[in-house]
């Protein structure tokens, strides 16, 4: 069963998917039925070296960067709206053909021009971000975005790191202020 | 302590308020002091099931149906002008009685000819929302609307919703610029 995850939580998935190889990660919402902008929410990727920083811009991934380590991770397609069941946005990751110095894969979710639009999550209906093990497709972990994350425009979803040869899921569930430019900003990624 | 939400934000009444049985939703919002046809803004309730749709037709409280079939929802009667302190219209809810395959109670106000008085909610002072618990007259938590940009005419301005296993009062905010017809349509309700 996947672990729902409330605010601020901080899980250990080893247990739940012992010798990860794959996972995908999702990202699903409501499309817009009142007045105003849509709703246009963006996943996104950073691979990060033991230092906690990106080796290059090359791997920040998102919606103008779809690939990374020679396509390790593959971003399919920017959603603009939500429109769509399920998972609007997907990204993949494959573990086993991350490059040595990579140490950590960080997920994250904002929402584009949430500024400029006056918009969080909690305006939007069912927003939620989860991770599946791409073998089997059970989930790891789900944030209910619109419910527990409500006053928040970005969230760091949590991040994948090597342990004894192992890859293991941590969920973060913390609210970042500023979009996704800041966010990609403090992991060293020239935007 | 009243908890003030900002838009979007959520709130457990079940946790701010254990055994609570009965609210009252009360709207407010300040009479015009400027000149032209008074703001004549009308609170409507919409009972919505899990689709978030309603039911029939009935599951449409306002002041043409001022109560649900089940007695659940009883809308206590329309203020034309919004003169007077405090809430101008109010909604009474006894979460008890709210049938188990009801959702949610979307609460939606709409200015009454809001198109042919060319008004909108930039332009209506001080409007509010908050949820008072009817036993003991405290208010639990509320909504300030601030927004003088808004040009919306019919807005979906809260909800008390079923939660894992709890009610909670969400500040949503969010409407439409062709008045109550729109709004209705949305939940389901047939409208001419």
């Amino acid at each position: 069963m996947a672990v729902s995850l409330s605010k601020g939580a901080n899980v250990n998935l080893s247990k739940e998917a012992p010798g990860l190889q794959a996972v995908r990660v999702g990202l699903g919402w409501d499309q817009r039925v009142t007045d105003g902008s849509d709703f246009d929410l963006d996943a996104s990727v950073y691979l990060l070296n033991e230092g906690g920083k990106v080796r290059s811009d090359a791997d920040f991934v998102y919606f103008n960067n779809l690939k990374a380590a020679d396509g390790a991770v593959e971003h399919h397609g920017d959603n603009l709206t939500g429109v769509g069941e399920g998972d609007d946005e997907v990204v993949s990751v494959q573990l086993g053909k991350l490059p040595a110095d990579v140490a950590k894969v960080v997920f994250a979710v904002t929402i584009y021009e949430a500024d400029q639009r006056r918009q969080n999550f909690g305006m939007v209906a069912n927003a939620f971000i989860r991770v599946v093990n791409a073998d089997g497709g059970t989930e790891l972990a789900r944030y209910d975005l619109s419910e527990d994350a409500s006053t928040e425009t970005a969230m760091v979803f949590g991040e994948l790191y090597r342990h004894s040869g192992e890859w293991k899921f941590r969920a973060v569930g913390q609210g970042f202020s500023g979009g996704l430019g800041p966010l990609a900003r403090s992991y060293g990624v020239n935007v | 302590m009243s908890i003030s939400l900002a838009k979007g934000a959520n709130v457990s009444l079940s946790k701010e308020e254990p055994g609570l049985a009965n609210i009252l939703i009360g709207l407010g919002w300040d009479a015009r002091a400027t000149d032209g046809e008074d703001f004549d803004l009308d609170a409507s309730a919409f009972l919505l099931a899990e689709t978030g749709k309603v039911r029939g037709d009935h599951d449409f409280i306002f002041y043409n149906q001022l109560k649900s079939s089940d007695g659940s929802v009883e809308h206590t009667g329309d203020n034309r002008t919004g003169a007077g302190d405090g809430d101008d219209e109010v909604i009474k809810v006894d979460l008890g009685r709210v049938p188990a395959d009801i959702h949610k109670v979307a609460v939606v106000v709409t200015i009454h000819e809001g198109e042919s008085r060319r008004q909108n909610f930039g332009m209506v002072q001080n409007a509010f929302m908050r949820i008072v618990n009817e036993a003991t007259g405290r208010e639990i938590s509320r909504y300030d609307l601030s927004e003088d940009y808004s040009v919306e005419t019919a807005l979906i301005f809260g909800e008390v919703y079923r939660h894992g296993g709890e009610w909670k009062f969400r500040a949503v905010g969010q409407g439409y610029q062709g008045g109550l017809a729109p709004v209705a349509r949305n939940f389901g309700v047939n409208v001419g």
